[in-house]
């Protein structure tokens, strides 16, 4: 069966991008613009894995993962930070949070992002 | 006269007498400090649970110690620089003058600038990261020809250098903040060094380069730095080293232990740094003129940047040049 992502971002270009990767890669891709969509397909569509950015429009990306980590169904899905802030103290809030990596986006390549989503949904815990 | 022009300067001015009592005080200097009642012929300690001589005190101390511009901070945002210069006659100290430079409004703007280039460099980001993103969704396409490959990889790495130049801002910019957080872990430094060798395998295959890595003292032990940090400054030294080699030059890293510290140091042949220009190398946005010329694009920021993590780590960093020959950089880490 085909693994489920859920980006959440609100750069049109930059969304477009990542969902083509991940599609060309066999994954199925569900987008979210902010927040509060992010959170509803979060329910709705249970994804293996989200990424997720940090600045939104209204609730910020830190509020989106404090609220998967308190929601007993989500709690698992494994999130990866997709920003582009970068200072060691948003990367630390946002591990401490709970999420299982942060990547900085601009110095990531689409391959490498790719592999990092594979590498945590295929590897053995 | 000379008491008129005393207390008319804009910086504060105390003098001390032998025995560290405030011989003189000017106007300014009282104001800064917000005391108003008779110090003088009194010892600075005795005003040391004042607020705001309370920094000075620690700066100072009851003797009066020597000092060149030092910052403190009086609070309420007030920042001074703080200079004591001690008076001698046939060798023994008759007197300390000690001067406070209010540099409040500089650091207001050093501050500012600091958040300008933080912001519009992490602006850049975004468009940034679009481009690269674009140009890599054509290159998997697999659709375009040689030569098209050629032009939106040429376009791809033009984006990379882009957002090394960003990177290296940002770094300028916590440096200067004086918050470039350093996590330090023990590390084995040989592995942290063979990871970045690997990183620049491909360049140095390019350029042809003959590469070798020595370990000169028998067992290496683990050193206490921040990798991220430490990983940054090999790889400046290196991507220079490749960077400035002719085709087919040479590069040589080894590690040595010496007196409790971790030498690193990089050799190359490669065109080497001018002979009047050595100074000033490690200055912040600086270029060689001979490497503007070889590489007309670069930051000059991956030196001082390289300096400023090194000596955060209590090490020294330095080289040794001859123009045309090559350049050797040497940086130690201390084990403690």
């Amino acid at each position: 069966m085909k693994k489920k992502v859920l980006i959440i971002e609100d750069e049109n270009d930059l969304r477009f991008f990542i969902a083509r990767a991940l599609k060309e890669e066999g994954f199925e891709v569900i987008e979210a613009f902010d927040g509060e969509e992010g959170m509803e397909k979060a329910k709705k569509e249970k994804p293996d894995l989200i990424l997720l950015d940090l600045l939104l429009p209204g609730i910020s990306g830190y509020e989106v993962l404090t609220r998967i980590k308190k929601d007993p169904e989500l709690e698992m899905i494994p999130v990866l930070i997709l920003s582009n802030l970068g200072q060691q103290e948003e990367i630390e809030r946002g591990l401490k949070l709970g999420a299982i990596d942060y990547l900085i986006k601009a110095n990531f390549t689409l391959d490498e992002i790719v592999d990092r989503i594979k590498k945590i949904l295929y590897s053995p815990k | 006269m000379f008491e008129k022009i005393f207390d008319n300067l804009k910086d504060g001015l105390i003098v001390f007498d032998k025995e560290n009592k405030v011989s003189l005080i000017n106007k300014s200097a009282k104001e800064i400090l917000g005391v108003k009642e008779k110090i003088l012929g009194k010892s600075i300690e005795e005003f040391s649970n004042f607020p705001k001589i309370q920094n000075l005190f620690f700066l100072l101390g009851k003797e009066i110690k020597e000092v060149f511009r030092k910052e403190i901070e009086l609070g309420e945002g007030l920042v001074l620089e703080v200079t004591s210069i001690p008076i001698f006659e046939e060798g023994k100290k008759i007197a300390s003058v000690v001067v406070l430079h209010d540099i409040t409004r500089e650091k207001t703007i050093e501050r500012l600038k600091s958040e300008f280039v933080s912001v519009s460099a992490h602006q850049l980001r975004t468009p940034l990261a679009s481009i690269k993103w674009s140009l890599e969704t054509l290159l998997r396409g697999g659709k375009l020809n040689e030569y098209q490959q050629t032009i939106v990889k040429k376009a791809f790495s033009s984006a990379e250098r882009m957002l090394t130049i960003v990177n290296d801002l940002l770094n300028v910019v916590k440096i200067e903040e004086g918050r470039y957080v350093y996590r330090k872990t023990p590390i084995n430094f040989e592995d942290l060094v063979k990871s970045k060798i690997e990183f620049f395998e491909e360049k140095i295959k390019e350029k042809q380069i003959q590469f070798e890595f020595r370990i000169l003292s028998k067992k290496l032990p683990k050193v206490k730095v921040d990798p991220e940090k430490i990983g940054l400054v090999i790889e400046n030294l290196l991507d220079n080293a490749i960077r400035y080699n002719l085709i087919g030059g040479t590069i040589t890293i080894s590690l040595d232990l010496k007196d409790n510290e971790i030498e690193f140091s990089i050799k190359d042949s490669g065109i080497g740094i001018p002979e009047n220009e050595k100074s000033n190398i490690f200055q912040k946005f600086f270029r060689a003129s001979n490497a503007i010329k070889k590489e007309p694009e670069g930051s000059g920021l991956g030196l001082f940047v390289a300096k400023n993590i090194v000596e955060a780590h209590g090490g020294k960093i330095w080289f040794e040049s001859e123009e045309g020959r090559g350049t050797t950089f040497y940086f130690t880490i201390p084990i403690k």
